[in-house]
């Protein structure tokens, strides 16, 4: 068999691959030949077929880069079809690979200064939104003392143990684990730090968790027990900022991003809640607790700024009712924000795993 | 003194001798320790007194032939020995590690800041 199939159609596969070495990827800054994107290249008579394997699902440029590839393998001469099949594999972050959790390929914090900014709600829905883009994702409730994720996903039934390990429940297309499945709702927590950190670390390690590429973990507000928990004992993949845009609640998320600075966890990036609010009346934009501070704050410290959320009611009412609004009301405005800042977490994700910097050490030291 | 973000990556731990370690740093330095120096240095509570820093565990405390007999990562940011003697509360991030670094050019570093 010839290694390169001319004769059949007139097009090589290395004609193709060189075609498709001009199709970069904007987050990873290479090409899709480079990154081995692509897979099971077959040309049956000119008509060329492959998979584009990218590292989520929820990439956030798959069109394009797909439609810039179909342009370029079809102006070859010799290709009559071309076919492509977009398929992904989520990398995992260094240092993972080991434990309980080594089936989990990322771990994502999700943290904010202060309580009331809707940490959770964008938690869930970040979940939701990956969960819709085919990745297989778990949700971690890290407020131990004032779990939400229970009713923003309307179940609160205690999980299941098989052995010594826990089955996390299932909603919205993830698996979630959180407090308020062992503990009654009305019951308050009153533990001090020793106990949180105890059931931070029974909730990531003795929980049947399986396969994941993303395990979103929405933090309790503030720098405590549980974020130095998390910190010190798993290689966060990065964290998520949630901030209000008033300068006040900035100014205290600043804090969470030292400290997650400090304990070299990667920041993702920073995303603004209740940004504005939209007169279901009239449709006039009212900027309630001021205009663009999470944006600024993304300039001044140079991460990535993942988009303005509006308060908007049906937001609050599909949280209270127990379906995250990305699964409940797909076309509503606020859904496509949600989706379009989980799809550029992801982006992050991947751009982390790639980079050298993120890899931490090697270690010999047996 | 603030440090380069590569001074503090390291890159590699690798045990050479089950009483010293080697520290390769993303700035091209290494750093080598030894594990009797290290528990000298110990950030912990039950060394150190969190408010004014004196020691409660001093070198004439500690054997010069003490071994590490575990060393983990702790999260991204910080080591985790255990030590012979049994001790095994600190915590030493990346930053603390370079610090610590006892070669002779950080030694003239630290006589004259540059």
């Amino acid at each position: 068999m010839a290694f390169w199939n001319k004769d059949a159609g007139g097009v090589s596969e290395a004609d193709i691959l060189g075609a498709l070495r001009k199709v970069q990827d904007p987050d990873l800054r290479k090409d899709i030949v480079t990154l081995g994107f692509i897979k099971n290249l077959k040309i049956d008579d000119g008509n060329v077929r492959f998979d584009l394997n990218l590292t989520t699902p929820a990439c956030p440029v798959k069109d394009q880069m797909r439609d810039e590839a179909v342009a370029l393998v079809r102006a070859l001469p010799g290709v009559r079809g071309v076919e492509i099949n977009l398929t992904s594999e989520v990398r995992q972050t260094p240092q993972m690979d080991k434990g309980a959790l080594k089936s989990v390929k990322n771990i994502v914090a999700v943290g904010s200064g202060k309580g009331g900014v809707g940490k959770s709600t964008i938690a869930v829905n970040i979940a939701a939104s990956l969960a819709l883009e085919g990745a297989a994702v778990g949700l971690l409730d890290g407020d131990i003392y004032g779990p939400t994720t229970p009713i923003m996903l309307g179940l609160d039934e205690p999980p299941k143990s098989v052995g010594p390990r826990m089955i996390p429940q299932q909603a919205a297309g993830l698996k979630f684990m959180s407090m308020g499945l062992l503990v009654k709702s009305d019951q308050p927590l009153i533990w001090r730090g020793p106990m949180a950190h105890r059931a931070l670390q029974q909730c990531l390690f003795d929980v049947d968790w399986g396969e994941l590429d993303y395990l979103i973990v929405d933090l309790p507000p503030g720098t405590g027990d549980v974020h130095l928990t998390l910190a010190q004992q798993v290689p966060l993949t990065g964290a998520v900022i949630v901030s209000t845009p008033q300068d006040v609640g900035l100014r205290i998320s600043m804090k969470t991003l030292r400290m997650f600075q400090q304990t070299k966890v990667p920041i993702l990036g920073i995303v603004e809640n209740m940004s504005y609010y939209v007169c279901p009346h009239c449709n006039s934009r009212d900027h309630i607790f001021g205009e663009g501070g999470g944006r600024r704050a993304a300039i001044e410290l140079d991460i990535p700024f993942f988009g303005e959320v509006p308060l908007d009611l049906a937001i609050r009412t599909q949280s209270d009712l127990g379906a995250p609004i990305v699964v409940a009301m797909p076309e509503a405005a606020s859904s496509k924000t949600l989706r379009d800042i989980a799809r550029q977490v992801a982006a992050q994700v991947s751009i982390r795993n790639f980079s050298a910097e993120n890899a931490g050490p090697v270690l010999e030291v047996d | 003194m603030p440090l380069d973000p590569k001074a503090v990556t390291a890159t590699k731990v690798k045990k050479l001798t089950p009483s010293e370690l080697q520290i390769l740093w993303a700035d091209g330095h290494e750093t080598r320790h030894i594990a009797a120096a290290l528990r000298g240095q110990c950030p912990c509570a039950s060394c150190k007194d969190e408010w004014t820093g004196e020691r409660y565990v001093l070198p004439m405390h500690i054997p010069d032939s003490l071994e590490f007999t575990k060393i983990e990562l702790v999260g991204k940011y910080a080591l985790h020995f255990d030590f012979s003697d049994s001790h095994h509360t600190g915590i030493y991030s990346f930053e603390y590690l370079r610090e610590l670094c006892r070669c002779a050019e950080c030694a003239k570093e630290r006589a004259e800041p540059a």
